[in-house]
Order: C-alpha cells, then structure tokens, then sequence
C-alpha cells in the first residue's frame, strides 16, 4: 500500500492558463489563498459589523487580534513603528489563518510551499532595506558596522552583512518547514492507521496512532499560532532595527 | 486601548449611547481593565516548544552557510565570466567560511533573545 506523505503539497492546476511561456494556471495553491483571503475578510467584517460597545464573542476575537498584533508592533517596535500595524497585522492574519486553514482534513496549506514564505520574508526584507534608507540614509550602513579596530572590521562586516542577508531565508525556512514537518507527520501516522487497520489480527493496535495524531493535531494547532506568531514578532524586531539602528551587542 | 476607546465612546459620542451614564461606562472600563489585568499572564504569548527552539537555531545555521556559501559560488561564476581572472574555487571557500561565521553568529543572538525572554517571563 503506497500512500505517499508529500502528495498533499502538490500544487494542481485547476484551470490551466498560459500567458506567453509562462504558466499561470489558477492552482489549488491559488484557490486556497483566496479562500484564505476570503476567510480574513469575512471575519473581520462580520466581527466588526455591528460594532457594538459590549462586544460579541466574534468581536472580542477580532478585537482581541488586534489589540494582540497592537501591542506587539509596539513592544518590539517602539512608538513610531506603529506606522507598520496594518503590514504586520496583514502578514500576521494571513500566515495564522493559512496555517489553521491548512488543518482541516482535505485542504491545502498555503504556508507549506516554500515560494509563498520566502516572498512574504523578501517583501519583509525588503520593507525594513527601504525604510531603513528613507529614514537613516546612507547611515542606515552603520547597522552592519560593530564596533571593534579597524582590522577586525575587515572580517566582521561581510559577516554582518551575510547575517543580514540569512534572514528571509531563515524567516521564509522556518515558517516552510515547520509547517512541511508538522504535516508529513500527520500524513505518516494517519497511513500508520490504515496499514494497520487492514492487517487482521493486528488491526486493535490501529488506535495507537489515531490516538498520537488527536495528539499531535492539538501539538499543529500550537505551532500554526505559534509560526504565525514568530513570522510576524520578527518582522516587528527587523523593523525595530531599521527604524532605530539599534546595535545587537 | 479598551479605555481609551471607550472613554473616546463616552466622551463624543452622544448618538446611541443617551440613556447610558459616561460614570456606567467608566466603571464597566475599569472592571474591563482589572479582568485584562489578571488574565495577562494567561493571554501572553505561549512559550516556545522545544522543537520551535531547535527549529529557530538550525534554519539560522543552514541559512549562513547557504547565503555564504551561494553568494562565495556567484562571486566566483561571475569574477569567471566578466573579468580577465577568476577566483575559483576561493571566492567559495573565503565565503562559506564566513557564512559560517554569520551562521553561528545568527545562533549565538537567536540564544540571546530566546534567554532574555525567558528571564523576562520569569520575572514577572
């Protein structure tokens, strides 16, 4: 019995359109980001419709998002980085709402294809490079520049400067990863079951691994906020950086 | 934030709110405040998992030698191409090394936050 853990994250056209040599069918991948995007649209305004003083449960939760996603732009950015809540708070809610999306039985986790995470920490990236340059100009440079002799610094500027450019990687990494791993695992155990299932005698033992996917759906539902969590406070930290030209030592 | 908005609500806001006291509202801030309050602790961020952890500290490894290593094989494809000499295989070599560097350097401060968080949750 074959039942291959990686199939879950092949992406399939569902319309197939070519523009040119390039082939831009309307995929699962796309049809599950819209859903996505739907999804945060349609809770946000349903929870904020009717905008009541005492608030529903739905706008306690929409509202407690954003008091949530508020304070950490703040914590981690400081006053003035407020001015990145609405970028923060659109990469926090989709990458949230991807990975709990990506946990209903039959879906499609957005999160899972390394492309979609590593264009979101390239724009990231991107975002803190030009803010940085729009506010320090060209000192913005100093952010690569510790302080130590001259000689030393020969060495240690290319490090800095390699180490600036490891963050999308890790950012876009970890994110893909985790979400890859958590998956494939479900994915394993879950064939664990029908394997067993089918093999007569044995077939009690197939609740051992029903019972550690339960679990380990619980331990997904952690790591989807928590990724979500960590995509976005590290965000606000490069942000934080670019804004203030804090050095790390 | 509650508060402010309420007192915003209180303050300039006479459409809806007519039968209600701004004194009602101040109370019901307050209480709103005291129940956020004792549930801080509970609201805070969940701590990172042990696998959160081992994943953060290896993608910023492998991240530095692949920046390194790839940006040492571009400069050496490109010194190849575009000029008179090229610097193969050192351009690699010199930058994997670095990448290296940048790798543990990217752990080393990965540690460091990870650490003043945890200092900071034990704190409180």
């Amino acid at each position: 019995m074959a039942i291959n853990p990686m199939e879950q994250f092949a992406v399939k056209p569902i319309v197939p359109l070519h523009i040119g040599h390039y082939d831009v069918s309307f995929t699962n991948q796309s049809l599950w980001m819209c859903i996505v995007v739907g999804a945060i649209t349609l809770f946000m305004t349903m929870a904020t419709s009717r905008r009541a003083l005492v608030p529903s449960r739905m706008q306690s939760m929409a509202e407690i998002s954003y008091e949530f996603v508020a304070n950490m732009v703040g914590g981690a950015a400081g006053e003035d980085g407020l001015r990145f809540f609405p970028f923060v708070f659109t990469i926090f809610m989709f990458v949230l709402f991807s990975n709990f999306l990506g946990l209903l039985p039959g879906s499609f986790t957005v999160t899972s294809q390394i492309i979609v995470t590593f264009t979101m920490a390239g724009f990231v990236i991107a975002m803190v490079v030009v803010t940085g340059f729009l506010k320090h100009g060209i000192g913005f440079l100093k952010l690569f520049v510790p302080k130590a002799p001259f000689l030393l610094l020969l060495l240690l500027v290319p490090i800095e400067v390699i180490s600036f450019f490891t963050r999308p990687i890790s950012l876009s990494v970890r994110l893909f990863a985790n979400m890859l791993a958590g998956h494939t695992l479900l994915k394993v155990f879950a064939s664990f079951v029908i394997a067993l299932g089918g093999a007569g005698l044995l077939a009690p033992l197939a609740a051992a691994p029903m019972f550690l996917i339960v679990a380990i759906t619980a331990l997904e539902l952690l790591v989807a906020f928590l990724q979500a969590y960590v995509f976005a406070i590290l965000t606000c930290i490069y942000l934080n950086e670019a804004l203030h030209l804090h050095d790390h030592h | 934030m509650v508060r402010a908005l309420l007192a915003g609500a209180a303050g300039n806001c006479g459409c809806a709110m007519t039968a209600r006291k701004p004194e009602d509202l101040r109370s019901l801030g307050d209480r709103l405040d005291a129940v956020q309050k004792a549930n801080a602790a509970r609201d805070k961020a969940p701590p990172p998992t042990s696998l959160g952890v081992a994943f953060r500290f290896s993608t910023e490894m492998v991240a530095g030698l692949i920046v390194g290593g790839g940006l040492g094989w571009a400069i050496d494809w490109a010194t190849g191409r575009w000029l008179p000499f090229h610097t193969k295989p050192w351009g690699m070599i010199v930058f994997f090394i670095l990448g290296a560097a940048a790798g543990i350097l990217n752990v080393i401060r990965a540690a460091r936050e990870l650490n003043a968080e945890m200092a900071k949750k034990d704190g409180d």
